[in-house]
C-alpha cells in the first residue's frame, strides 16, 4: 500500500469528474484508431449503416459506445474488493494479450508439433545451465564479497577488478571473448561450459554487490560483540552476520536468478540448443518464425512466473522471521 | 591469511569445475579416424541446406552430403552449429573437424580455412516485393537493399567479392545499393522484405533456392533478373592438415563421379546445381 493510513474515500475511478474525462480521451482514442472496418463495425451496423462507407461518424460512433463500454468496466470492477480487483484486471489483459496473439493467424497445429521438443530439449537445457550458473555464481559472489571487504589489498583489489571488469561489459561480449578467446591460450572450451562460465562470472559480479551491501548492512557493532566473545572470522560470518544479512540479500538475488534465466538465451550465439536457439531454428524450414517465438516467449514468462512465486515465498519467510 | 587460503581454495576449485571438458587439438585426420566420429558444423537455420525437420533432428541438402562424407571415411557422423560467423573465422582448435555449410571459398577465407573440394553451384539472385516496380536488377541502384551479413551476397553488394575456386564463372556488378542492410541469416532478410515494398527494405540478395523455398511458402516476392552470379560452395575445414584435405577431395570427386551429389541435388532443390553452369 502507497498510503498504509485508515483514510477511507471514494475510489478515485468513482468521481464524476474522473469519469468523465476517461470516457472523452477513451472515445478520441477509439476514433483515431480507426475501427469502422473491424468485427465492432459490424456490431454497430443498425446504427451507422455500412461500416466502410461511415467514414468519421461511423469512427467516432463506434469509439463513444466502446469508451462507454471500457470506463463501466473499470467503474464496476472499482466497487470490488482489492483481491478480486487484481483477478479480474490480470484475467482481462491476459485475454487482451491472446486476442492479439489470435489476431497473427497462427498455426497452432505446428506449434503442438513442436511444443514437447522444445520443452525436452529447449526449457530442459535453459533451466540446468541457469541452475548450474545461479549456484556457481552464488558461491563466487560470497568469494568475491568477502575479498572486497577484506583488509588485504590483494584480495580487495582482484575483487574490484573483477567485478568492475565483467558489470561493465555485455553478456553477450563475454560469451564471444570466453568461447573464442580462451582456445587463444590453449583450452578448447566447449560451448555449453563456454556459456555456464560467461553468465557465473557475469551474474557472480552483480551478486558480488549485492552480497557486499548486505553484509555491509550489518551493524558494526555486531562484529565487536562475537569479536569480545572469542569468535573467530568464519564463526561471526555464519552464527552472527549471514542470518542477519540474508533477508537483505535474498530478494535482490531472486531477481538475479529471473534476470539470468532469460539472459541464458544469449548463449544460444555458440550453437547451444537451449529454448531461445529452438525458437528461432524450429520454424526455420517452414517459414514458421512468430509461432515459435511467441511459444517461446510465453514459456519462458511461465518460467519466470514459476520463479517470481517461489521468491515471493522466500520473501515472506525470512521477512516473519526476521520480525 | 586463513581467509586468503580459502578464497584460494574457492577460486582453484571454481577454475577446475569449469574447465573440466577441456581438450586439445590435434591433426584432424587421426582425430577423426581414433574418435571415430566425424564433427560436422552445420547452421541449423539454413532449409532447405540444413535445418530441424520434422523429427526435430538435422537434415537437408548439405546434412546428407556430410553423412554421405562420414560414411565413406567409415566413421559416425555429429552435428554441431556454432553460428555462422564463429565457423568463418576459422581457428576451429578442434571442436569440429568440418564444415559442410554451402561455404563459398573466397579470397579472405582462404586466409584462414581450407577448401578440399566445390560440390555444388548455387545462382545467387535478385528477390523484390511482389509489388515493386523494378524490372530489372539495375532499377534497384541507390535503393535500400539487404543481405545476411558476412556473406557473399553481402560482398557483392559491396563489390568486393573475390572467388578464388576453379570454374567459377565470371560476372560483373549489375547493382549500385544506395544504402546495404545486413542481416543475422537470409531468412531475416526475407521476413523485412515480405512487409511490402519499400517498407524497410526494396530488395535483397540471396541464394535462388532460399527465395524459391521461400516463395513457394507464401512469401510476397518475386525473382528479379538473371541470377547475378554463380557461387562454387565447397567443405571448408582448419587450415593445416592436407592428408584431410586430400581425402575429403577425393571422397567428393567419387561422390561426384558415380552421381551421388546429383541424385542429392535434385532431391533436395529440384535441380542438378552440381556441375559450373555457364
Amino acid at each position: 500500500m502507497l498510503f498504509a493510513d485508515t483514510v477511507v474515500g471514494d475510489p478515485a475511478v468513482h468521481k464524476p469528474k474522473i469519469i468523465l474525462i476517461m470516457v472523452m480521451v477513451a472515445t478520441v482514442l477509439f476514433t483515431l484508431f480507426g475501427l469502422n472496418d473491424t468485427i465492432f463495425g459490424e456490431f454497430m451496423r443498425p446504427v451507422i449503416g455500412e461500416p466502410k462507407e461511415s467514414g468519421f461518424f461511423g469512427n467516432a460512433s463506434i469509439g463513444l459506445v466502446m469508451a462507454i463500454i471500457v470506463v463501466i468496466n473499470i467503474v464496476l470492477i472499482g466497487f470490488l474488493p482489492f483481491r478480486i480487483q487484481i483477478l479480474i484486471v490480470w484475467f482481462e489483459l491476459l485475454l487482451l494479450f491472446l486476442t492479439f496473439f489470435y489476431s497473427f493467424g497462427l498455426n497452432y497445429q505446428f506449434i503442438q508439433s513442436k511444443i514437447w521438443f522444445m520443452i525436452t530439449q529447449g526449457v530442459f537445457t535453459t533451466l540446468y545451465i541457469s541452475a548450474i550458473s545461479i549456484i556457481l555464481a552464488s558461491v563466487l559472489a560470497i568469494v568475491g564479497a568477502i575479498a572486497k571487504l577484506s583488509s588485504n589489498g590483494f584480495a580487495f583489489a582482484i575483487a574490484s577488478f573483477y567485478t568492475s571488469f565483467f558489470r561493465g561489459l555485455p553478456l553477450l561480449m563475454q560469451v564471444y571473448l570466453i568461447y573464442l578467446g580462451l582456445p587463444q591460450l590453449g583450452y578448447v572450451i566447449d560451448a555449453v561450459p563456454a556459456g555456464v562460465m560467461a553468465l557465473t562470472l557475469c551474474y557472480g559480479a552483480y551478486m558480488t554487490e549485492i552480497f557486499r551491501a548486505g553484509i555491509q548492512s550489518i551493524n558494526k557493532g555486531q562484529w565487536e560483540a562475537s569479536r569480545s566473545m572469542g569468535f573467530g572470522f568464519g564463526l561471526t560470518m555464519r552464527r552472527i552476520i549471514l542470518p542477519q544479512a540474508m533477508p537483505l540479500i535474498i530478494p535482490p538475488t531472486g531477481n538475479q536468478f529471473i534476470a539470468m534465466l532469460k539472459d541464458s538465451s544469449l548463449v544460444s550465439v555458440i550453437g547451444v540448443w537451449e529454448l531461445m536457439f529452438l525458437a528461432r531454428t524450429l520454424g526455420n524450414k517452414d517459414f514458421r518464425h512468430m509461432e515459435m517465438l511467441i511459444t517461446a516467449a510465453l514459456i519462458y514468462w511461465v518460467l519466470t512466473v514459476c520463479l517470481e512465486l517461489v521468491q515471493s515465498r522466500i520473501e515472506r519467510h525470512y521477512r516473519t522471521a526476521s520480525h | 591469511m586463513k581467509l586468503n587460503r580459502r578464497i584460494f581454495t574457492f577460486a582453484t576449485g571454481v577454475a577446475l569445475a569449469l574447465s573440466a571438458s577441456v581438450s586439445f587439438a590435434g591433426e584432424a585426420m587421426d582425430r577423426v579416424m581414433s574418435s571415430g566420429t566425424l564433427k560436422v558444423a552445420t547452421d541449423a537455420n539454413w532449409a532447405p541446406q540444413s535445418f530441424l525437420n520434422d523429427e526435430n533432428k538435422m537434415d537437408g541438402f548439405d546434412v546428407d552430403v556430410a553423412r554421405e562424407v562420414a560414411k565413406r571415411l567409415g566413421v559416425e557422423v555429429e552435428f554441431v552449429t556454432p553460428s555462422w560467423d564463429i565457423i568463418t573465422a576459422g581457428n576451429w582448435n578442434g571442436r569440429w573437424d568440418l564444415s559442410v555449410g554451402s561455404m563459398t571459398p573466397t579470397k579472405s577465407r582462404a586466409e584462414v580455412l581450407s577448401f578440399p573440394e566445390v560440390y555444388y553451384y548455387t545462382p545467387a539472385s535478385v528477390a523484390v516485393h511482389k509489388d515493386s516496380a523494378a524490372q530489372s536488377v539495375s532499377d534497384l541502384d541507390g535503393k535500400n537493399v539487404g543481405a545476411s551479413t558476412a556473406s557473399t551476397f553481402d560482398l557483392y553488394l559491396r563489390k568486393d567479392l573475390t572467388i578464388d575456386a576453379e570454374g567459377t564463372p565470371a560476372f560483373d556488378y549489375k547493382i549500385t545499393p544506395g544504402a546495404i542492410k545486413s542481416y543475422k541469416d537470409g531468412t531475416a532478410a526475407m521476413d523485412d522484405l515480405r512487409l511490402g515494398d519499400g517498407v524497410r527494405i526494396d530488395g535483397m540478395v540471396g541464394s535462388l533456392p532460399a527465395i524459391l523455398a521461400g516463395i513457394e511458402n507464401n512469401y510476397p516476392l518475386r525473382v528479379l533478373g538473371d541470377p547475378v552470379f554463380y557461387e562454387p560452395l565447397s567443405l571448408a575445414i582448419d587450415k593445416g592438415d592436407t592428408e584431410f584435405n586430400d581425402k575429403l577431395a577425393g571422397i567428393v570427386q567419387e561422390m561426384r563421379a558415380d552421381g551421388t551429389l546429383k541424385t542429392l541435388s535434385e532431391k533436395w532443390y529440384g535441380i542438378d546445381y552440381t556441375t559450373a553452369i555457364e
